[in-house]
């Protein structure tokens, strides 16, 4: 294979999707507004969570511009590399990483964090679009090579522990999976190989997150505790009612009744402001955004793009769910982050870094029948 | 390799996947539909009230009781005045809340109740103490105000105060608030600001034992703040008491022994290690740490140049002088370089090379056999014996006896001391500076870079006292003894233990003689770099049977055979008497 020449301006005006743009920097917008509210307490306003987030904002639209330019094609080229320092990452932070919550995820240079699981999703997505297609996963031995190069990751996510970041590596390894054409019985012996392996799972559980599951199944048995946070959550959303409190009318982040408003919560400070109709919105974005992704997937006759913006999407959807599910307490709390929304560089940048890559594919599209790909 | 015709298959598979994503999403809009519009007015309804309160209920910690059961730390009860932070957020409240506490004779201004109740913040409905350490007096006084406010409540806590006070501060450490750093590093999320921990000794070892369980207690209040009902209650659970091995009598004795000497004493059991008798002095009273003193008097604490918050038992690391002469003794006779009847001629000096080590008697002690060279502390026998036993040989037998290691007594903040030897030196110094000859000398006698904590002393001579057992010093009575084999013959045991009997009977401890207990022991005078020398003496009696084992140093008390050892005698005769 040799590097696709960069993409000119030219190209890249001609060719970007407008929809899918606009749909990235409403929801970018609105998880800065939220983030804002979410720090204004009642002893002190600070406004400093925002305008970092604003910052980073402003450093991920530039690398989603100069991903553009350099297209993902040669991104897809070098996967295995970037896969590599994702892993060799994950290991170097199991050794010397500093814990936050009984869990190993952070790098800290100076007040940067830097959460290495962000880097793997964006690496597992890139090897794995590669190496499905080039080893299309429709015999067990090449499902097998392909779970053993996509597993390795996960194990190293689950050592740190980071329960809810496996699970998005799950979602996406089963997706790109699926659409790379693995059989269905094959597919269903997966899904049945991780139930049984959930025993064996649970065990090897924190404490915290132990009872975080338990009061996902019933909030009560810890009302003060953990199963709080869930109360809290629930109440936030639920009396947003259809139109909202309005901004900074929120009660219940503002008051610090919600844990972490401003990460893990950032959707139930948004859903009390801006009500049903606000968290429709917002969902509908990301409805729109999701679709235009997996439009440019259909328009695109590279099968590597193709699972590319499968697992793309299956990453951002997936957290979008657990993220919104759990606000209304309808999900176990897993402190991932909502796409776009909550506070936090890596997450935010390497987000971009996923949606920019998306986005290249259907720039794509200007170059055509060109860079068309076919094995045989 | 993909067939054309998969590519068909890969978008059909694409279409499914799709789907299965948008209507997932729906589902959620499913689930806003039911928590935003047809449950909105219930949880509007819960918002708004944010009618639940917590206060967390600190429980009683245990007590700790000397061997004989006499409380050594217990709890009074006091009041607290709690309010929640959500209901005292504004300007005013802040002034009326401290004007009414300063009619009452209790200082507080605004400014003040609001940094106190910004620094215990966690949530709004999470109580903060507004005053603390009330007598029921007080309390009754300020409810019976008619400003008192709704919002204000008293709250029954419990204090920790010190019976034994200065006597046993060492031992029993104190309690104190918690800070900002403790709350960070906490392994298991227990704490929070404000909470009372163990800052030192006992009360630190043993946190997790006395501590015992918080309680807390939700209640529904009214728009008012008034309380309406209560939600839910969980009893405080009292911490675990401790019974430790020390003996207040004893330790009062010591006490009285030691006067205003600067110094520490410390006796233990030889055959199980329990401490009795664990005094450093001076000492400091721990009550008024635990009940709050300002930074000024805790500065001055610390910045007192005799050094009262210092342990001298654990944490203080002295030379051990000719006390150490024990040890090389061991080496010697277990590494075969000299029998009991191999003798040294001793001239007075000793000398190596260009330079002149001498013994602490100029005139010399003529023909002196081991025996006889501990009886009489012949420097320059040891300084001969030591050399040819070389300083690897006698850090193997330091080691053995726990010198430079921890001894694990159950307190924070031991000191290992410095064993020293070559790759120490190597380490140590800066010029990465080689192990001389010179250095082996003045180590053979318990000078040069040895540093020993009168702990690790004790315990070395039980282990001639208790005929070859490394003993680990414990002061919780219910820890199991920890004994190991140090690996001295019997034999050579008894040789030595010979030795220490004739020092007292007629050797340089002859001091220690007289006061009606057969004791054996060994004197050390330590040089002092910043001043007169200190004096030390290690002993244990009786000697035919030995039960008890003292270490005491005078700092700065000059030599040991004349100032330390009449101390070590009379406190082995009390302990003999008394149990």
């Amino acid at each position: 294979m040799t590097f696709e020449p960069p993409y000119s301006w030219g190209e890249i005006r001609r060719g970007i999707d407008r929809v899918m743009l606009i749909a990235i920097l409403c929801l970018f917008a609105l998880g800065l507004v939220s983030i804002f509210s979410a720090g204004v307490g009642v002893m002190s306003a600070n406004a400093t969570n925002a305008l970092k987030q604003a910052l980073w904002g402003l450093f991920g639209i530039a690398v989603y511009v100069i991903i553009l330019r350099i297209g993902y094609q040669n991104f897809v080229r070098v996967a295995f590399w970037i896969y590599g320092v994702a892993i060799i990452l994950l290991i170097v932070l199991l050794l010397t990483g500093s814990a936050s919550r009984g869990a190993v995820s952070w790098f800290r240079v100076g007040s940067v964090g830097f959460q290495p699981s962000e880097l793997g999703k964006v690496a597992l997505i890139l090897s794995m679009s590669r190496f499905c297609s080039r080893y299309p996963p429709d015999t067990l031995k090449r499902l097998i090579a392909s779970l053993i190069l996509s597993g390795a990751s996960i194990v190293l996510i689950l050592l740190q522990p980071d329960l809810g970041s496996s699970l998005v590596y799950c979602a996406i390894i089963f997706a790109i999976l699926t659409v790379a054409g693995a059989p269905v019985k094959y597919l269903g012996g997966i899904v049945l190989a991780g139930v049984f392996t959930m025993p064996f799972l649970w065990r090897s559980l924190k404490e915290y997150q132990k009872l975080r599951l338990k009061v996902f199944l019933d909030p009560y048995i810890d009302p003060q505790g953990a199963g709080y946070n869930v109360i809290q959550s629930r109440i936030a959303v639920g009396s947003g009612g259809l139109w909202g409190k309005g901004f900074l009318h929120g009660t219940q982040g503002r008051l610090h009744f919600l844990p972490e408003p401003h990460t893990d919560f950032i959707f139930s400070v948004y859903a009390e402001e801006f009500g049903f109709i606000g968290a429709v919105i917002v969902i509908v974005l990301f409805s729109i955004l999701f679709w235009r992704i997996l439009r440019a997937a259909f328009r695109t006759k590279d099968i590597r793009a193709k699972l590319l913006c499968v697992g793309i999407v299956a990453w951002t959807w997936f957290q979008v769910m657990e993220s919104v599910a759990m606000s209304m307490g309808l999900a176990p709390i897993t402190g991932l982050p909502l796409p776009l929304f909550s506070y936090g560089g890596s997450s935010l940048l390497m987000t971009m870094i996923g949606l920019a890559l998306a986005q290249s594919v259907a720039v794509s599209s200007v170059r055509g029948k060109m860079t068309m790909v076919v094995y045989r | 390799m993909y067939k054309a015709l998969d590519l068909f298959d890969i978008d059909q598979r694409l279409i499914y996947i799709r789907n299965i994503f948008i209507f997932l999403l729906a589902l959620l809009i499913v689930g806003l539909v039911y928590f935003q519009l047809v449950k909105a007015d219930e949880y509007v309804e819960l918002a708004s009230g944010n009618r639940l309160r917590m206060v967390r209920i600190l429980p009683p910690r245990g007590n700790i009781y000397d061997a004989s059961g006499v409380p050594l730390a217990v709890n009074v009860r006091t009041f607290d005045i709690k309010g929640y932070p959500m209901d005292l957020r504004r300007e005013e409240d802040f002034a009326n809340v401290s004007s009414l506490f300063v009619r009452h004779g209790i200082p507080m201004t605004p400014d003040s109740l609001k940094a106190n109740v910004e620094k215990q913040y966690v949530a709004p409905y999470r109580a903060v103490s507004v005053a603390t350490n009330l007598t029921l007096a007080q309390v009754s006084d300020l409810v019976m105000d008619s400003d008192f406010s709704q919002v204000l409540f008293p709250s029954p806590v419990w204090r920790r105060i010190y019976p034994g006070g200065a006597l046993v501060a060492h031992v029993i450490g104190y309690v104190g608030e918690i800070t900002r750093d403790e709350l960070e590093d906490q392994r298991d999320l227990y704490y929070q600001a404000g909470d009372i921990i163990g800052k030192n000794g006992i009360e630190a070892m043993y946190e997790e034992d006395l501590r015992g369980m918080v309680g807390d207690q939700v209640v529904e209040v009214d728009s008012r703040g008034r309380r309406l009902r209560d939600i839910n209650y969980n009893d405080p659970q009292k911490g675990g008491d401790i019974r430790l091995t020390l003996d207040l009598a004893a330790q009062r004795e010591a006490a009285r022994i030691m006067g205003d000497r600067r110094g520490a004493m410390v006796a233990m059991d030889v055959n199980d290690g329990s401490v009795l008798v664990f005094l450093s002095s001076p000492t400091f009273d721990p009550n008024p740490l635990t009940w709050g003193i300002s930074q000024k008097e805790w500065n001055s604490l610390l910045e007192d140049k005799d050094r009262p918050m210092m342990n001298r038992v654990i944490g203080g690391a002295y030379p051990p002088g000719s006390t150490f002469k024990v040890v090389t003794a061991s080496a010697i006779l277990m590494e075969k370089i000299a029998n009991t009847r191999s003798t040294v001629f001793c001239p007075g000096n000793f000398q190596l090379g260009p330079q002149t080590f001498r013994c602490w008697r100029r005139s010399g002690h003529g023909t002196e056999s081991l025996l006889g060279a501990i009886r009489d502390s012949c420097d320059v026998y040891f300084y001969q014996m030591g050399v040819k036993v070389g300083i690897d040989r006698l850090t193997k037998w330091g080691q053995a006896l726990g010198v430079g290691e921890r001894t694990g007594i159950d307190l924070p903040g031991e000191l290992r001391g410095v064993r020293a030897g070559r790759e120490w030196k190597r380490s140590a110094t800066k010029t990465k500076e080689s192990w001389y000859q010179g250095d082996t000398v003045n180590y053979s006698i318990g000078q040069g870079f040895l540093l020993m904590t009168p702990m690790q002393l004790a315990r070395v001579f039980a282990v001639f006292a208790n005929k070859g057992n490394l003993v680990t010093p414990k002061l919780n009575a219910n820890k199991k003894p920890e004994l190991k084999k140090v690996g001295i013959s019997r034999e050579n045991i008894d040789i030595i233990g010979r030795g220490l009997r004739e020092v007292v009977t007629r050797g340089s401890g002859r001091a220690a003689n007289n006061y009606g207990v057969e004791i054996a022991g060994k004197t050390g005078t330590a040089q002092n770099p910043h001043g007169d020398d200190h004096a030390l003496f290690v002993g244990y009696a009786p000697a035919s049977n030995p039960r008890y084992v003292t270490a005491v140093i005078v700092e700065g008390g000059g030599s040991g055979a004349s100032t330390a050892g009449p101390l070590v005698a009379r406190m082995l005769a009390y302990l003999l008497e008394h149990n």
